[in-house]
């Protein structure tokens, strides 16, 4: 954790739901954290558990039948100056924020590119709208340049280039172009590579992390793999059903997990710091958010799990200045 | 550029392996209903022996199927061939009947443009609430209504009771650019012409585009639909593009499946113009080519064929441009 402690993110009790006709989706229930300047913070879990929904939450991108239905995230513009909360901006204010200060990169570079559109013309307007050109003309001057920074090859050709006549690398290149084309202070990569091949996978990261340096950003990751997260992250937090579950710096977490799920997270995976022997999957299913389990949301699942479990809510207890643990367990 | 225009060229091209092939098609299914042609052009059962030898030998019906194609469609385009039933030039009575036609699909595409496309951006904007419920309801009414009970219904009501449209004549100025008097009309500016023509068009065209219209809309709809939901469409709000760039990227990716379904219009609404044409006394292809039938004058019925499967094909082949302008993936 470098940055002296100053925040730039801090998300204060996020409940969002989804209406849908089975019944309501408790997708994120009561989610805090922090993310501090210049670092990169992580969001882990299995699949479902909520990662994509808070990362689109910070800017209001949920669309119905999603509604964030309580919380605030509290956007620090200037370092140590009073914050703004998101989530009370209107839509043009967002929309000011989005993509110019706050930038994503979503999973699935195909899909984020419009098909019908050149990679240049897409870099421009983004500059675009956000005032940082006066034309989209003067944009694919700059285009080539971003491309050039995001080691694109051939950037000079690759410009006039339509989405579909680009490798998945490329593409992830491009819309890693287009993000940071405006030079954000945070950039929040929703499973960056998962949608790519093996060893495209560690030029994306590699590009990230040399990226990140170079302008100094702060990066919020959502990734499922761990040996990602012991690569790249200063703080990790572990989802599991809506809420987070233990949030710790990268090396406590690896050396001294204290929730019974991130314990079995760990088995699950190869361990990137401690050798384990045999990977183990977590028995039992993860649960539906419509009915979700009362009390903790991890205690059917939990071989620890005590009476209390079953209907209290486990307290937030931070063990050390920097883990927090949600478990009966710890109090 | 230069791209482009080889594909168009090599793309106008295939018109006429399309043209023979129909063509052809429609030869060999009349030639191979067990009637005897020449026997029934002179007058039936009780028919002159020498005539129908006359006959016979005038329309070469003894030769191959190969030559007998050969020698209609050699006649047909050198306008030689007179039917043995009218005793007109077949390619004439088409020339003068094809603007009728052309006139009634125009009409009820622009029907089907104009309201199915707007009828189903409302109905995507306000999906799953009693607009789109009430689209919905339309566009089965549209598939399921008989034309001919409809076309009565609003004769009735446009015609009879309220006296707004015309139900005989074929208006024609005096002047001709395009051969088509609608098209002419309006670049001559002429109105009172555009008006008679209007008066007596637009109800035949809306019955005949009824259908499509409440197809396109449900169609629309879904394309729509799609395209604000997609992904792309979700990075553009996360990558703050302002509100009408983003309808933009929506509109441009939704009229990609649209203007397929708007080509395939066009054939049904072919396909519907001799039912349209008959109930409004219009003397287009369709008609035309319902009284070949009656008539075994499979001659003009060939004729009339090639007619209709050319504004079909061109129709196909105007979609093709669009394409190759709106979808960069469209290889030529
Ligand atoms: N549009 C939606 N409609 C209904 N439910 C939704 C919708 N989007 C998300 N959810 C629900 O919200 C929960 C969290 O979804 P989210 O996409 O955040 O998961 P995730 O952690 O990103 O998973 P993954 O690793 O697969 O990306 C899931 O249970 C999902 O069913
Ligand atoms: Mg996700």
């Amino acid at each position: 954790m470098k940055s002296e402690h100053l925040p730039i993110i801090e998300v204060k009790d996020l409940y969002v739901n989804f209406y849908t006709y089975a019944g309501v989706v408790k997708a994120i229930d009561g989610v805090s954290f922090t993310i501090y300047r210049g670092e990169t913070y992580c969001l882990v879990g299995e699949t479902g558990c909520g990662k994509s929904v808070t990362a689109k939450s910070l800017t209001k991108l949920i669309r119905p039948p999603g509604r964030i239905e309580k919380g605030q995230v509290l956007y620090y513009r200037e370092p140590g100056k009073e914050p703004i909360d998101l989530l009370g901006l209107s839509e043009e204010e967002l929309r000011r924020i989005r993509g110019a200060e706050i930038s994503y990169i979503f999973q699935d570079p195909s899909a984020s590119l419009d098909p019908l559109y050149n990679i240049g013309y897409q870099i421009s307007e983004t500059m675009y709208d956000h005032g940082l050109i006066s034309s989209i003309k003067e944009g694919f001057l700059k285009a080539v340049d971003i491309l050039k920074s995001v080691l694109m090859p051939d950037p000079e050709t690759r410009v006039k280039n339509y989405p579909h006549e680009l490798s998945g690398g490329m593409k992830q290149r491009a819309v890693i172009g287009i993000s940071l084309s405006n030079n954000p202070r945070l950039v929040i990569a929703d499973e960056p590579t998962t949608a790519l091949d093996a060893t495209v996978q560690d030029q994306i990261m590699d590009l990230l992390k040399k990226l990140k340096k170079e302008k100094n950003l702060t990066v919020l990751l959502i990734t499922h793999n761990m040996g990602l997260v012991a690569d790249m992250c200063d703080r990790v937090a572990v989802m599991y059903a809506g809420r987070i579950v233990e949030e710790a710096d990268i090396y406590e977490l690896f050396k001294n997990p204290l929730h019974p799920y991130t314990k079995a997270l760990l088995k699950a995976v190869p361990n990137p710091v401690k050798k384990i022997d045999k990977l183990e999957s977590i028995p039992g299913t993860v649960p539906n958010l419509i009915y979700p389990p009362p009390g903790c949301r991890f205690h059917p699942r939990c071989q620890y799990a005590m009476e209390k479990c079953k209907s209290e809510r486990p307290p937030e207890i931070w063990v050390s200045s920097t883990h927090r643990v949600s478990c009966w367990l710890y109090s | 550029m230069a791209e482009l225009k080889r594909f168009l060229v090599r793309r106008l091209l295939t018109f006429i392996p399309t043209l023979i092939g129909v063509t052809f098609i429609v030869f060999v299914i009349a030639a191979v209903i067990p009637t005897d042609p020449a026997r029934m052009w002179a007058g039936g059962e009780k028919a002159n022996p020498k005539v129908i030898e006359q006959l016979e030998k005038e329309y070469h019906l003894k030769g191959s199927i190969l030559e007998r194609y050969y020698f209609i469609m050699y006649k047909l385009f050198t306008n030689q061939m007179v039917s043995p039933v009218t005793h007109h030039y077949i390619w004439d009575d088409l020339a003068k009947r094809f603007p009728v036609t052309i006139q009634l699909t125009l009409i009820a595409f622009i029907y089907i443009v104009l309201i199915g496309i707007p009828l189903g951006i409302i109905a995507a904007l306000k999906r799953d609430t009693w607009v789109d419920t009430a689209v919905r309801i339309f566009a089965l009414i549209g598939v399921s209504t008989p034309v001919f009970w409809l076309a009565y219904l609003l004769i009735f009501l446009f015609f009879t009771q309220l006296g707004w449209i015309t139900l005989a004549g074929t208006p024609k100025p005096d002047y001709s650019i395009t051969g088509v008097p609608l098209i002419d009309s309006i670049l001559h500016l002429d109105f009172p012409m555009l008006a008679q023509i209007l008066q007596r068009y637009s109800l035949p065209g809306f019955i005949l585009g009824f259908m499509g219209i409440g197809i396109t809309a449900r169609i629309v709809r879904n394309s729509f639909l799609d395209a604000i939901s997609a992904d792309f469409t979700e990075f553009a709000h996360a990558r703050g593009l302002k509100k009408m760039r983003i309808y933009k990227h929506i509109l441009r990716n939704a009229l990609v499946p649209v203007i397929t379904v708007l080509g395939l219009q066009f054939g049904g609404l072919l396909g519907g113009a001799p039912i349209t044409e008959r109930v409004f006394g219009l003397p287009g292809l369709g008609s035309y080519m319902l009284q070949a039938i009656n008539q075994f004058d499979y001659l003009a019925l060939i004729g009339a064929v090639f007619f209709v499967s050319l504004i079909y094909l061109t129709a196909n082949f105007i979609v093709d441009i669009l394409y190759a302008f709106i979808d960069p993936r469209v290889r030529y």
